[in-house]
């Protein structure tokens, strides 16, 4: 049996609905798939960056572990002279002894110099090495799911003693902005000064240097600020800050030649990451040192510093980095 | 009871342990291998150091304008 002409049309209708609704469903299915890829890219990076904060957490915990350990004074050489010497002391004045009285006297000196000198507590370079490691492989796997290619940019921070307004105040952090392609353009001010994590124009993300903890130090042991400090002095300073002031590397070089900074380090403490299998940030931010150092020079110029290129010798001996400074404030 | 030491005493003492303090302070402030080994508190080594010089310098003024 046929169907008849109006039945016939009827079923192309029925056949189109069938049709649209089909295509309706795989549009839906396609929709659902991708809000699901997006959903997930966002758990991704509130992932990460939760394990950003728990590792800047372990950081600080360490860093008060690390004083609490150096606080803890050698005393014992030093009272087991002090008692005796004071002792001394007040039997030469009892008894009017002269010998009595120089042997005190020397007793309680060389008890206080004891106490007064006391031994700072090192701890292992390779544990310094390690404990610096996950926070640069945190930032591979971030540089890595966002798909970056950039470079790194140290923007220097106002001076301390500078007024700024409250919603400006982020501006007083050092950072390093990370972007996405090779050739940005800087973040303006009002970007900065916010201390957001991503920055959409121009595209990358702005973080703590990994060598902030150690130009702190650096200004610490100098006891002054390096914004404060011309160039040429901190250039001169610094060799001598890394290899006896904090003594992280056996020999540090810095020279300038026409705006480009060319930095030697020999037999750093942070050497194994320039190697093959250790993380591929390190090549754009520079180990803590590099990036200190980056960080000292942004400061001291008022000028964003780019890693420009790095070199590592076969023997991981000598590490070599030449900085330059992108033109204007 | 009175203290056996006189100014001369402790003036002489001062200025032996000065001597003694300066040249350990530069002997490891110079930058050799051994020395960077030596994990003390070098500056404050060499501010004791420092201190007792003065020490020396103050009674040895004092012994002058004491004749006047």
């Amino acid at each position: 049996m046929f169907p008849s002409l109006y039945g016939k049309s009827i079923l192309i209708e029925h056949i189109e609905t069938l049709k649209v609704i089909v295509c309706l469903f795989c549009v839906e299915k396609y929709m659902s798939r991708e809000k699901k890829e997006k959903k997930a890219e966002i758990s991704a990076t509130s992932y990460l960056l939760e394990r950003i904060r728990e590792l800047q957490l372990q950081v600080e915990n360490l860093k008060s572990e690390l004083e609490n350990i150096e606080r803890v004074p050698s005393v014992k050489i030093g009272i087991a002279f002090l008692i005796p010497g004071v002792a001394a002391l007040i039997f030469s004045v009892v008894k009017e002894s002269q010998i009595l009285a120089f042997i005190g006297l020397g007793l309680t000196f060389w008890g206080a110099l004891f106490l007064f000198v006391r031994p700072v507590r090192y701890v292992k370079s390779k544990l310094l090495h390690s404990a610096s490691l996950s926070s640069y492989l945190t930032i591979d796997r971030i540089i890595k799911d966002l798909k970056f290619k950039g470079k790194s940019y140290y923007i220097p921070p106002y001076p301390e003693d500078v007024y700024l307004p409250e919603h400006l105040k982020g501006l007083k952090e050092m950072v390093v902005f990370i972007s996405a392609n090779k050739h940005p353009d800087m973040p303006s001010i009002e970007e900065i000064a916010k201390s957001r994590f991503l920055l959409k124009n121009p595209n990358g993300i702005c973080i703590p240097p990994p060598g902030l903890g150690l130009l702190i130090q650096f200004e610490r042991t100098l006891g002054r600020d390096l914004s404060k400090v011309d160039l040429e002095t901190v250039l001169e300073v610094l060799p001598q800050l890394v290899t006896e002031g904090i003594p992280l590397a056996k020999q540090l070089e810095i020279e300038k030649e026409d705006g480009i900074i060319h930095l030697r380090i020999l037999n750093s403490i942070y050497k194994k990451m320039y190697n093959l299998e250790g993380p591929k940030s390190v090549h754009i931010l520079g180990c803590p040192i590099v990036s200190a150092i980056a960080c000292a020079i942004a400061k001291s110029t008022g000028k964003v510093v780019t890693i420009k290129e790095d070199k590592i010798s076969p023997d991981e001996q000598l590490i070599e980095v030449w900085y330059s400074l992108v033109a204007g404030d | 009871m009175k203290f056996p030491l006189s100014m001369s005493d402790i003036s002489l003492w001062l200025a032996v342990m000065a001597i003694i303090l300066l040249i350990t302070s530069e002997l490891l402030s110079a930058t050799t291998e051994y020395s960077g080994k030596i994990m003390i508190e070098k500056r404050r080594l060499r501010l004791a150091a420092l201190a007792l010089g003065i020490g020396f310098m103050i009674t040895v003024i004092m012994r002058v304008f004491q004749q006047f």
